[in-house]
């Protein structure tokens, strides 16, 4: 894998472009999600929100073009459905880009 | 009620590996149990942490090792809900303050703003971060706490005069007070934007930070709402690793 090159590295990416960022996103089973909303009232990004009454009240990620959703995982720590996870990690690209990363898993008991 | 319950048989149903030994695909041992699955908690209890409690983590930090035994922190237990909520408000101020200058989404500056950024994010690429920058908007419009209404709050200065990299010892000493906190039940949660104390000088004289200490980090400290500690996925890191006279990736 490689690192930077030197265009990249004076490349200050423009936060809100989603063409330029890859930010975090995570994906909902709306199967499983009750809308007990404890994912929106701890995500660091605030981008989780519940919407909906009785049965269909469910949760949804905010629809701005770049949310904050830094792929933390502590919405899917705190969902006791496994309604919620992280699709994959942030990249902004330029000076910021991710290195020496693969796909996300959970912790394996070598 | 619910939660009392999963909390119970989460204490009760868990199997333990051995402790001061391994075999191959053993169960976590209660050490590995709590580095993995301690998450940062963002929502608490408004019940004090007993002080006896918030003492014996401060003794998971006294033990920490430290370069050259130099031992370079200082502790500063906050447990005034007044008093938090007064820092709360003033961190606050500041994000609109920086959210005014450098958000060139919302600010009444316009180019201005943008040319600001650029300048201040190249300046300081680690505070200005992306992840940072939209949390100065988060915070600056409500949406994030600095303490996440946490009762005790541990901030963690650093001796400017310490051994070596002294940064490096007040992070491990501040990770050992955590571990041990989830380990007792607690949450905690780090919290970096204690940083934005360095600009208020009210501040700095009411706590005492002056030279030799330099504020570096808060702890957020309490019950959880809820069970917000779990195993989660995570990024493999690409791991360069030399042996037999050759490298290879290991993930
Ligand atoms: C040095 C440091 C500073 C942090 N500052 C904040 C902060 O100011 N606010 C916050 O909500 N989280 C803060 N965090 C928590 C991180 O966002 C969190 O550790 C990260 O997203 C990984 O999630 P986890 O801790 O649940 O595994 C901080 C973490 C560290 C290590
Ligand atoms: S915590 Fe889980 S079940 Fe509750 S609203 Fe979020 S995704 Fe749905
Ligand atoms: S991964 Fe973290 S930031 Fe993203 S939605 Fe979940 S809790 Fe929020």
């Amino acid at each position: 894998m490689g690192y930077l090159t030197f265009r990249e590295r004076m490349t200050i990416p423009t936060y809100n472009d989603p063409e330029a960022c890859r930010v975090g996103k995570v994906v909902i089973d709306h199967e499983k999600c009750n809308g007990c909303g404890n994912c929106a009232l701890i995500c660091p990004g605030a981008c989780l929100y519940v919407a909906g009454i009785g049965k269909d009240r469910k949760a949804y990620m905010i629809e701005r073009m770049v949310p904050d959703c830094m792929s933390c995982n502590d919405c899917a720590a705190i969902c006791r459905r496994g309604a919620i996870k992280a699709a994959h990690g942030y990249d902004f690209g330029g000076f910021y880009k991710v290195l020496h990363r693969a796909e996300m898993v959970p912790p394996r008991n070598f | 009620m619910m939660e009392t319950a999963t909390e119970e048989k989460r204490r009760r149903d868990v199997s333990f590996g051995e402790m001061y030994t391994w075999h191959e695909g053993m169960e976590w041992n209660p050490v590995e149990r709590v580095i993995l699955e301690r998450r940062s908690v963002r929502r608490y209890k408004e019940e004090q942490v007993p002080e006896k409690l918030v003492r014996r983590v401060l003794e998971a930090g006294r033990f920490a090792p430290s370069a050259g035994n130099s031992q370079p922190w200082k502790f500063i237990v906050i447990r005034d809900p007044g008093m938090l909520e007064e820092m709360e408000k003033y961190v606050r101020l500041r994000c609109r303050l920086l959210k005014f200058l450098l958000d060139w989404e919302s600010s009444p500056l316009g180019r201005l703003s943008w040319f600001l950024s650029q300048v201040y994010i190249r300046l300081m690429p680690n505070e200005l971060h992306p992840i940072p920058f939209g949390a100065i908007r988060l915070i600056a419009d409500g949406k994030l706490r600095l303490f996440h209404g946490a009762p005790t709050v541990i901030l963690v200065l650093m001796d400017r005069r310490g051994v070596s990299k002294p940064q490096v010892d007040v992070g491990i000493c501040g990770q050992n007070m955590v571990l041990a906190a989830h380990s007792l039940g607690l949450g905690t949660c780090w919290v970096g934007f204690v940083e934005l104390f360095k600009f208020g000088t009210k501040w700095k004289r009411k706590l005492g930070i002056k030279w030799p200490y330099r504020l570096m980090e808060g702890i957020a400290l309490g019950y959880p709402v809820g069970e917000p500690d779990g195993m989660v996925a995570r990024e493999l890191h690409e791991i360069d690793w030399w042996e037999d006279g050759r490298k290879r990736a290991v993930f």
